[in-house]
């Protein structure tokens, strides 16, 4: 069952360059995949396109059956939930609670239903005790998981997280990590954009874009291993796979690899 | 960026924190109207009185509305001098005759100086400028030294006088009244009860609930901004700008290098903040539910009443 499904799309912001240029992809339903890239290669552009921020230029997208277009756009966006990378440029409420409710207010949720669901899913990312807290009172990742039950809130069934853990410390990054997993569990379709290759290992599924094109869509165990491709995009393997092809190639006997590797950790 | 602490929102309990922001609102308006119909110098005196007796009936911080009141001092001072001055209606209160020499403006301009030059080492400025006005006024109305070249008379009549006392104790019950507002009311509270109240305004197609969000990002990014803004000082000060006082040139360089980061980033932000809203399905103009409440008591009740009788009586008193 597709969940996302686009034809043919091309996007340009401007007349004579593309930033997105033929792109087919289509995405199954409690799927989790990894959009990578360099800075600039169509990533966010992408993002924008599905959720009807930005209008292709060419094609067509289908969101759950729908074809995407001035008037389901809002069915559409009832679907899908950005998390974006800057925590302090989406935190719309001047408090946890009230930005938990800015989504189900557009949605124009009974108030009664609406406390009911803030409570709920404040629980669900751990903000349960931070409700009345104002955002300067805030980590970002704990605004990117008030984030996070803002759009749970609304149950879609689709979640982007663009490039959602780069300004976070590496604690918060873990957290959020762990939130994705556990959603991708309960059967959420997700999507990570990212350029952090620890991110993609999770993922089931990688796509890597490069100056608007795709030009690599397999499952996470081949692309990681694929290095020609990586290079090619500036995207560097994951360090033990690095290490492994090196001492691959280096054809030497167990004993002197397991030297090698202890000289490995003791300088790490 | 101390004067925002000015009439800003103290958590409290009391019938005032607890009163309908809508009705907050719309009581306070009732009585400043019931202040601009009294004529009687009394009745305002008793106005004044219960206006001051809001504030420990209602657990407001006395020194916040003081607070409130200190910037308006120099406009209360205007008027009032303007109006003892200039206003010649109604029979004469005070008359003396004005002498003037050289010696005593000279003596006036001593002091102004002395005031200019030792006012940043006294602690209560306020004062110390009432103090320095006294003395002038004394040294103007006092003295004859030398040679007298001009006369005058310094006259006061009473309708100037009773203006003059109308006005201020006018313009403190409105502060006195609006900072009981803005201390009792959470922000998002009085924004919410302001789009109510101004809900008439549709007829004239204003989109008042526009207006709301307008208010309600700003609310969310004041804090935000300030912190930003101190950011951006520290690293322009990091690269040299002087952010201590200085000549009017330093000035414009100190708000040049503040105002144009804040310029970009803001731009920025204000991209990334509308995708954040828009992709949460808000559609500027279209309906929305609210998650906070408005519940009108038996106390909103009551103090409309008191607003509405007030108002009748000082109208009724009027006209008698
Ligand atoms: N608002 C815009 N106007 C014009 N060009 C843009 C705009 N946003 C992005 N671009 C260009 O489109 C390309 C893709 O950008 P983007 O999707 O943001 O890349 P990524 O998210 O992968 O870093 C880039 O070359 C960028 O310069
Ligand atoms: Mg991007």
């Amino acid at each position: 069952m597709a969940i996302i499904d686009m034809k043919n799309v091309s996007f340009q912001y401007t007349a004579n360059q593309k930033a997105l240029s033929n792109i087919n992809l289509t995405i199954q339903r409690g799927e989790w995949v990894s959009i990578l890239g360099h800075n600039g290669s169509g990533k966010s552009t992408l993002s924008k396109l599905l959720i009807g921020l930005l209008k292709p230029s060419e094609g067509e997208i289908m969101v759950d059956n729908t074809l995407l277009n001035a008037e389901t756009v809002y069915d559409v966006r009832r679907k899908i939930g950005i998390v974006f990378q800057n925590p302090d440029n989406q935190f719309v409420g001047v408090t946890v609670r009230d930005d938990i409710a800015f989504g189900l207010e557009n949605l124009q949720v009974e108030r009664k239903s609406m406390v009911d669901k803030i409570d709920f899913y404040a629980k669900k990312v751990g903000m349960y005790d931070f409700l009345d807290k104002e955002p300067s009172a805030l980590s970002g990742g704990q605004k990117q998981r008030v984030a996070i039950a803002g759009i749970l809130a609304m149950s879609t069934d689709i979640i982007i997280f663009d490039e959602a853990t780069a300004m976070l410390d590496p604690k918060g990054r873990k957290m959020m990590l762990d939130y994705m997993k556990q959603l991708n569990q309960d059967g959420v379709t997700i999507i990570t954009i990212t350029h952090d290759m620890k991110e993609a290992v999770l993922s089931d599924r990688i796509i890597i874009l490069k100056q608007g094109k795709i030009i690599k869509d397999d499952l996470s165990e081949a692309v990681l291993r694929d290095k020609h491709t990586l290079e090619q995009s500036n995207l560097q393997l994951l360090l033990p796979l690095d290490i492994l092809f090196e001492l691959e190639q280096l054809q030497l006997s167990n004993e002197r690899i397991k030297e090698i590797l202890w000289e490995l950790s003791l300088n790490a | 960026m101390k004067n925002i602490v000015i009439g800003r929102y103290i958590p409290g309990n009391s019938f005032i924190y607890r009163m309908d922001p809508r009705n907050k609102i719309i009581t306070m308006l009732i009585l400043m109207i019931a202040t601009f119909i009294i004529n009687d110098f009394r009745v305002m005196l008793i106005a004044l009185l219960l206006t001051l007796l809001l504030l420990p009936i209602g657990k407001i911080s006395i020194k916040r509305v003081y607070l409130g009141l200190r910037p308006l001092m120099f406009l209360l001072l205007f008027t009032f001098s303007f109006q003892i001055l200039f206003n010649t209606q109604g029979p004469i209160v005070f008359d003396r005759e004005l002498n003037y020499s050289i010696l005593n403006l000279l003596l006036i301009a001593t002091i102004v100086f002395a005031w200019f030059f030792t006012k940043r080492y006294v602690p209560f400025k306020l004062i110390y400028f009432l103090f320095t006005v006294f003395i002038m006024l004394y040294v103007l109305i006092n003295f004859e030294l030398g040679n007298v070249f001009n006369t005058g008379n310094i006259r006061i009549y009473q309708q100037g006088l009773e203006l003059a006392f109308f006005i201020m104790i006018r313009l403190i019950i409105i502060v006195t009244l609006s900072t009981i507002l803005t201390i009792s009311t959470k922000p998002t509270d009085l924004n919410l009860g302001l789009e109510h109240v101004l809900k008439p305004l549709k007829i004239f197609r204003i989109n008042t609930e526009e207006i709301a969000m307008i208010i309600a990002i700003s609310l969310r990014y004041i804090p935000t901004l300030l912190d930003e803004a101190n950011k951006i000082m520290l690293a322009q000060a990091s690269r040299g700008v002087d952010f201590t006082e200085g000549k009017l040139k330093d000035k414009v360089v100190q708000i040049v290098s503040l105002l144009v980061p804040m310029f970009i980033i803001s731009f920025k932000r204000s991209d990334e903040l509308a995708n954040a809203m828009e992709a949460r399905s808000f559609v500027p103009g279209r309906a929305r539910t609210k998650l906070q409440e408005l519940i009108w008591t038996r106390m909103d009740t009551i103090a409309l009443c008191f607003g509405v009788i007030l108002l009748m009586s000082s109208l009724i008193m009027r006209v008698i």
